[in-house]
């Protein structure tokens, strides 16, 4: 009965980010994604990614407070396993943290672990967003937005705290449709 | 009171697009059904029923199952929709197992129709329960039967008697020939576990006297403790405590139970009946008893039964409710605790992949035992007491609670990494918050209550997930209850757990917001330095020795001068050091190292590049004396006093870089630490966690080892298998020794120290704590030797295989693949084999 389709779904699979590079759908809800995968993707481009990602190490984790530091992020995810390599996320222009971070462990199965048990909770009083990613490569540490931080930072409306307060080219923006994906950092 | 509306919730898990066409018939039922949005084709839609099965509170058992078997046997002709049918039950029942006597109700109905499903169905079910007894998953094998014995009413002959029968056969052959078997243990517990639910199948008189003989047999095996028991009782309690209770093995706990089941004539109130049909319907009713009776097809057991997977232990039964006024969950002298308990375990441990799921099904349970099982849902405690009988007074909160904490207090370890059993707590309390908080309330007050006589392993646990906890839900808890706990002394079990949970908050925040989430008195526990992000450099002060030094050092690692010029400022240390009499290699390393941690105090990767670029150097400290290499632990921690969780980081990566040696960390924690803290440094829970790390590190590289070893690809390294075995021997051994010496007051330290007698509370309270870290790391012993045991069994029994299998190919010349394969890897060494031996002859 291996490979059968479970009857409930699996919080150890990668979202539907890469394919979303390609097939970009126009949200509306800004932070539809956070959290809680949107589940829409083609099956041909699923399985493609799946190669991918079926020895993953490494998990992309969005959604960090710029104040949340390196060993808090050590201490909740060194639950699922010893941590190979932690990269934090910084801004392009301040080298100081935007929001996300990189966490490689040694195991694929620490990576899906910390997939199901650890992605969706809390860290630092925010709710965390994981994301099972190819590898880190030098440069993806950094923001892509405009002024250096994450994109989903230049647009956003709400004031959020942890994050800088409100969106910073915020000003002028309005219009529907844009993409606000955190996807700073990710592979494009 | 049920959560009429939680169907909206959806489970958590399932997609917006699933949940469009879940309840496409129940949903407008009173109007007739019309108004479906879409006509799903029916093999989708049975599907979706299946899945979703006993889900809803509000629609009777009966004519749910009902629903679905019509749209069934409807559809008959549907061949996708027949075969999918069959495959989906067999796959509901080991993934949803809560939901198998409602799958089996389905079958039972469908059977009156059209016959034919239940043989296709018992012909996979035989062969499943074949295969997974072949390779050993007990639990899969468990939860089959459990279909199997449901569906015994629609079996002839003795339905699932016989395998049960034949798998006590080999259950007492096991243990006849070893009594540290643990796999005839859970075969009988397999045994005893599937009865219950043949038993609740409506004709329980017919076998009444089956059960009879069967549990008279089983009673030998499961009175007999196991050997390794007294390692993994969840509770230490000190001689001479008065709470000297027992816990009772899993086992004979449940032959006792079933045995007074047996005398009140299986009354099973607890087990739910969907297959029956309320008086009106009794024209339904007989036609499902009526219908033809099928035949199980033989499930052929071999004659050596393996572990599989998942490690066997010896199992004892634990509750946080225990020692209530009130029975807010069924006592251990009921079926139901552990009919309940064993089924909610299922789901839990077997939907890992989904804890949002898990959950949810904790939260349903109720909609999964009989109705009047429990009390309404968030009842709170207090008014279980208003609650007359014969209505019951468990809580579904309370026993759902209860399964996941028993996981959490499993020893040796439960199936999945703890911190997933955090993450279900924290969903349940997230879905039900005031249904599940007030229980959670209770369990953390038992525990903190039982704290000084639990096992410290499970001490520890216990604080990782209350810290984990909090911090998902704002840090919010009742700290003023404890208040009066603050007075006992720091190395009071009670108060280290205060001190340490406050420490692990701090780690997963910082130390300005615990603070402010502690009440005053309080305060004390949080130094004011905490809340510096980075330690004072202490060679800033002109006072400290060697403080021109350090401070020269720090500032040619930071502009990253080369080797020589810093080598000239540790000769200068070294020789100043000699002149003062004092170890010249220690004071070196000291400010070496102090100064490369100050270099690197910015954040981990800061200081994890500063020793990237050091590592030549301190490898050679290290190596350079014991004294010089224990030094370098004792400026980390030193240096890292305020923020522990770093240093315990720092020196992680220092053992992956061979600077350091396990033995040197257990040497520096049970020896140099807590001799000079007069033992008192075995209350701090960081250094616990070391030494637990440090163990986890050196047992995680033997695993590791052995499964390279055994592996099919001739990967076999022997030599380092040894090798690893010595040290992590070698090891345990130092650990006990230097923990007995706490254990019996006899360490030089305490001696010296002593007030006369040894009997000084301090002196008992370290003798207490040396006691309790020894059971731990005894236990931790003997679960690797006894890994290494069941190992070495494996990679004989894998090595028999391989040459019987390619002996028997070899003669009868053709590739014969066994009807059961016991395992894969062995046939595939054993076809290699065959094969070369064909090429030879």
């Amino acid at each position: 009965m291996r490979g059968q389709r479970t009857t409930v779904e699996r919080l150890d699979r990668p979202s539907a980010y890469f394919n979303s590079n390609k097939h970009k759908k126009r949200r509306f809800d800004k932070d539809q994604r956070d959290g809680d995968d949107d589940r829409n993707r083609q099956q041909s481009e699923q399985q493609d990614e799946e190669e991918h990602l079926r020895t993953a190490t490494t998990l992309y984790v969005g959604n960090l407070s710029f104040y949340t530091t390196e060993e808090q992020v050590y201490e909740l995810f060194s639950k699922c396993g010893e941590i190979k390599r932690l990269v934090m996320g910084l801004d392009r222009f301040t080298k100081t943290p935007c929001g996300f971070c990189f966490v490689e462990y040694y195991t694929h199965q620490d990576a899906l672990d910390s997939m199901k048990f650890i992605g969706g909770t809390k860290l630092d009083e925010r709710i965390i967003r994981t994301d099972l990613d190819p590898g880190f490569e030098e440069g993806r540490q950094y923001g892509r937005g405009k002024s250096g931080g994450q994109v989903r930072d230049e647009y956003r409306e709400d004031y959020d705290e942890g994050r800088g307060g409100l969106g910073r080219a915020i000003a002028g923006e309005k219009s529907r449709g844009r993409n606000y994906d955190d996807d700073d950092g990710r592979l494009r | 009171m049920a959560d009429l509306d939680r169907r909206g919730g959806g489970g958590g898990g399932y997609n917006s697009k699933k949940r469009r066409y879940r309840d496409d018939n129940d949903d407008y039922g009173p109007r007739g059904g019309s108004r479906r949005r879409f006509d799903a084709p029916p093999h989708v839609r049975v599907r979706k029923q299946l899945i979703a099965i006993a889900e809803n509170p509000m629609r009777p058992w009966h004519e749910e199952c009902q629903a679905i078997a019509n749209l069934f046997t409807d559809n008959w002709d549907d061949e996708l929709l027949r075969s999918n049918f069959v495959d989906l039950v067999l796959q509901l029942s080991v993934e949803q197992p809560l939901k198998t006597p409602f799958l089996a109700a389905v079958v039972l109905i469908a059977n009156a129709d059209k016959p034919e499903v239940v043989d296709m169905l018992l012909a996979k079910l035989a062969g499943l329960v074949e295969k997974n007894i072949g390779e050993g998953e007990w639990r899969d094998v468990k939860l089959y039967l459990k279909l199997a014995a449901c569906l015994q009413g629609c079996l002839s002959g003795d339905g699932v008697f016989p395998v049960l029968e034949e798998l006590f056969n080999r259950a007492v052959d096991l243990q006849t020939a070893s009594s540290e078997d643990t796999i005839g243990t859970e075969i009988v517990k397999i045994i005893l576990l599937t009865i219950p639910y043949v038993m609740a199948t409506g004709s329980p008189d017919e076998w009444t006297q089956k059960a009879a003989d069967l549990m008279e047999k089983t009673e030998i095996i499961a009175a007999e403790p196991h050997a390794l028991q007294a390692l993994i009782e969840p509770y230490h309690p000190e001689s001479g405590d008065e709470n000297q209770q027992q816990t009772q093995s899993l086992m004979s706990m449940l032959q006792t139970q079933l045995q007074a089941e047996a005398n009140s004539g299986w009354t099973l109130s607890c087990l739910p009946r969907p297959w029956e049909f309320p008086l009106k319907d009794v024209e339904q009713q007989s036609k499902v008893s009526n219908a033809p009776k099928h035949a199980l097809p033989t499930i052929k057991i071999p004659q050596t039964v393996v572990a599989g997977s998942k490690p066997l232990f010896p199992e004892v039964y634990i509750s946080v409710y225990s020692q209530q006024d009130v029975e807010s969950v069924p006592p251990v002298t009921s079926v139901a605790s552990s009919l309940i308990r064993d089924a909610l375990l299922d789901s839990i441990n077997i939907l890992h992949f989904n804890r949002n799921v898990t959950a949810r099904q904790l939260i349903d349970l109720d909609c999964y035992f009989a109705p009047r099982t429990f009390a309404p849902r968030a009842t709170p405690f207090d008014r279980l007491r208003e609650i007359e009988p014969p209505k019951s007074t468990w809580k579904p909160e309370d026993v759902a609670v209860d399964a996941v904490f028993s996981q959490l207090f499993l020893l040796p370890n439960p199936e999945q990494k703890l911190v997933y059993y955090h993450s279900v707590l924290t969903e349940a309390c997230k879905l039900a918050p005031a249904a599940i908080a007030p229980s959670l309330g209770r369990a953390i007050r038992y525990l903190y209550r039982n704290a000084p006589r639990m096992d410290l392993e499970l001490s520890y646990r216990f604080m990782d997930w209350f810290s984990h906890h909090l911090s998902n839900f704002g840090f919010t808890w009742k700290w003023t209850e404890w208040v009066d706990d603050l007075e006992l002394n720091d190395i009071h079990p009670r108060k280290a757990f205060i001190i340490g949970a406050i420490n692990k908050e701090i780690r997963l925040s910082f130390a300005k917001r615990i603070r402010d989430t502690l009440p005053e008195p309080y305060q004390v526990l949080i130094a004011p330095e905490k809340e510096l992000d980075v330690p004072s450099f202490k060679f800033a002060n002109d006072d400290a020795p060697f403080a021109g030094e350090g401070r020269e050092i720090a500032a040619l690692l930071k502009r990253k001068a080369p080797d020589e010029e810093i080598d000239t400022v540790i000769q200068r240390i070294q020789s100043q050091a000699i002149d003062r009499e004092i170890d010249a290699l220690v004071a070196s390393t000291d400010v070496f190292v102090t100064s490369v941690l100050y270099v690197g105090s910015k954040s981990l990767s800061h200081v994890l590049a500063a020793i990237e670029r050091t590592k030549d150097r301190l490898s050679d400290f290290g190596a350079a004396s014991d004294a010089a290499r224990t030094q370098i632990i004792e400026a980390v921690m030193a240096y890292w006093s305020i923020h522990p969780g770093v240093a315990i980081c720092i020196i992680e990566k220092l053992l992956n870089y061979s600077i350091l040696t396990p033995l040197t960390v257990i040497n520096w924690a049970l020896t140099v630490k807590a001799g000079k803290t007069l033992g008192h440094a075995l209350a701090l829970q960081e250094v616990y966690e070391l030494v637990f790390n440090t163990v986890v590190k050196v047992t995680g590289r033997v695993r590791q080892v052995v499964v390279k070893v055994n592996s099919p690809d001739g990967m076999s390294d022997d030599e380092t298998l040894a090798l690893e075995t010595k040290n992590m021997r070698a090891l345990f051994v130092a650990i006990q020794d230097a923990l007995t010496g706490w254990a019996t007051g006899s360490k030089d330290e305490i001696i010296e120290a002593s007030t006369g007698d040894g009997k000084s509370l301090t002196e008992k309270q370290v003798q207490r704590w040396g006691q309790r870290w020894l059971r731990v790391f005894k236990r931790r012993s003997a679960i690797e030797e006894a890994f290494l045991v069941e190992a070495g069994k494996e990679k004989e029994r894998r090595a028999a295989l391989a040459v019987e299998t390619s002996e028997g190919q070899a003669q009868s010349g053709d590739v014969e693949v066994p009807d059961a394969p016991v395992d894969e890897t062995a046939n595939g060494n054993g076809a290699a084999a065959a094969a070369t031996e064909g090429v030879a002859a």
